[in-house]
């Protein structure tokens, strides 16, 4: 069958029409959070995921997967593995409240970032850093950093695990204002649709 | 300023991105991964863009209008070199191909934000973030599948024996090289050929890809004076194909 679009047209024939060549199991990439900065001053929020073979591919795939569109200031992406999550809670049902004792000694203090998540079915929104020798030691300290606040899932991730941007890369969005035409409502399709029925009555 | 010498420094910066934005976009919907396919539809959007602002600067200096110069010339009147007209082929060459040319065509701009033509200063200067994205993209492919599988390290390294001819072409020399460097316009195909040769051999140091010695390789010449390949014409057919339906309509 022909295609009206000639790209298709050009593609190697694969494959017999109706016939499933079984994938093997396993063979995606893993996939790597993406954590975006809307505006300067404001804090990073978790926007999504990206499916790629490591940290810096999954860096370079999130720019554009997540920040072609709307403002940006700034990205970072980490491993989903990396990422240590509370319980889940059900209700409003304070997340810290699940969270008990001090987790234990192992491991060398260091830098965590925490994000909280405050309405349900919105994102992940980074709340502060910690320090503390492992995950759940940094949810802990987040407990008593965020003392009296009421979340409905809290997020613990070790700084170093994070791809961030760059001070020399904070110029990957300057021209990302201009870029108007990714913009669907920027094409004014139904002002051009009314002109066209007004024209066909008259 | 030395107006015939400004002209073709534009027309085939110009050219050279339309015709590979082009090329990049017939990938939309098609690339092999829908991260890879929006990020390599993005880039190429950037490039049709980057054309667009030269062709304004051009306009400017008495040239037809954008639209006109983009989609109504013939493939003899075209400037850019035969690298960015060939085929897509398979993903492997089309990110060699992104790989040799961004490595190039950034730092041609890094040149030209020195450049005495203030106006091309200025958007050498404006782009600066979409040209590092998209050195960044290509660079961590590169090395990535340079150093994957000996299947991926094969067909980058077939492609890029395939490639480097054509890459070379970038640099075909133009009449008004003088001029252009006197004039501090600038600097010359020779002087940024030689930066983009230590760069692409900084990268692919990184990988397991060969780069062959650089006096082994023929160059094919021509697309800056309009001599090009079978696949320019076809290209510019389909790229202005709706238009020519009802170049009168507005869009």
């Amino acid at each position: 069958m022909k295609s009206i679009d000639p790209r298709v047209n050009r593609l190697p024939k694969m494959g017999q029409p109706g016939k499933i060549i079984p994938k093997t199991p396993m063979d995606q990439f893993g996939t790597f959070e993406v954590f975006v900065q809307p505006k300067e001053g404001k804090p990073f929020q978790h926007e999504g995921i990206v499916h790629a073979p490591n940290i810096e591919m999954a860096y370079v795939l999130a720019k554009e997967a997540f920040t072609r569109r709307f403002a940006c200031t700034s990205l970072y992406v980490a491993d989903t593995h990396h990422i240590f999550v509370s319980e889940m809670t059900e209700g409003n049902e304070n997340a810290y409240d699940r969270i008990a004792g001090k987790g234990d000694n192992s491991g060398n203090e260091e830098y965590y970032e925490i994000f909280h998540l405050l309405k349900r079915g919105k994102q992940h929104i980074h709340a502060g850093t910690v320090r503390a020798r492992n995950p759940q030691q940094a949810m802990a300290h987040a407990k008593d950093q965020f003392k009296g606040k009421s979340v409905l899932n809290v997020w613990s991730l070790r700084t170093a695990d994070i791809r961030f941007t760059s001070p020399e890369e904070k110029d990957l969005w300057v021209t990302l204002p201009d870029k108007k035409f990714r913009d669907a409502s920027d094409y004014k399709g139904g002002d051009k649709l009314k002109e066209f029925l007004d024209r066909m009555q008259s | 300023m030395h107006l015939p010498a400004i002209k073709e420094l534009l027309y085939k910066i110009a050219d050279d991105q339309l015709i590979l934005g082009h090329r990049n976009s017939e990938w939309t919907g098609m690339g092999p991964l829908l991260e890879e396919d929006i990020a390599f539809s993005s880039m190429a959007q950037d490039k049709i863009g980057q054309s667009l602002a030269l062709y304004t600067i051009l306009q400017q200096l008495g040239e037809p209008p954008p639209d006109t110069v983009a989609f109504m010339r013939q493939g003899s009147e075209f400037h850019n070199c035969i690298f960015v007209e060939l085929p897509n082929g398979e993903y492997d060459f089309s990110l060699v191909r992104h790989f040799l040319y961004d490595t190039g065509i950034a730092i041609r701009f890094e040149m030209l934000t020195s450049s005495s033509f203030q106006t091309l200063a200025e958007l050498s200067t404006k782009i600066k973030g979409e040209l590092r994205y998209h050195t960044l993209h290509a660079n961590t492919w590169i090395k990535q599948l340079g150093s994957a599988t000996p299947e991926s390290i094969n067909r980058l390294q077939t492609s890029l024996e395939y490639a480097l001819p054509f890459a070379l072409g970038m640099f075909e020399e133009s009449p008004f090289e003088k001029d252009l460097a006197e004039q501090g316009i600038f600097d010359g195909e020779k002087i940024l050929q030689e930066r983009w040769q230590k760069k692409i051999g900084e990268v692919l140091a990184q990988t397991r890809l060969q780069l062959p010695p650089w006096n082994t390789i023929e160059i094919a010449t021509g697309g800056r004076v309009g001599k090009h390949s079978e696949h320019l014409q076809p290209l510019l057919d389909e790229m202005s194909e709706v238009l020519k339906i009802d170049p009168s309509a507005e869009w």
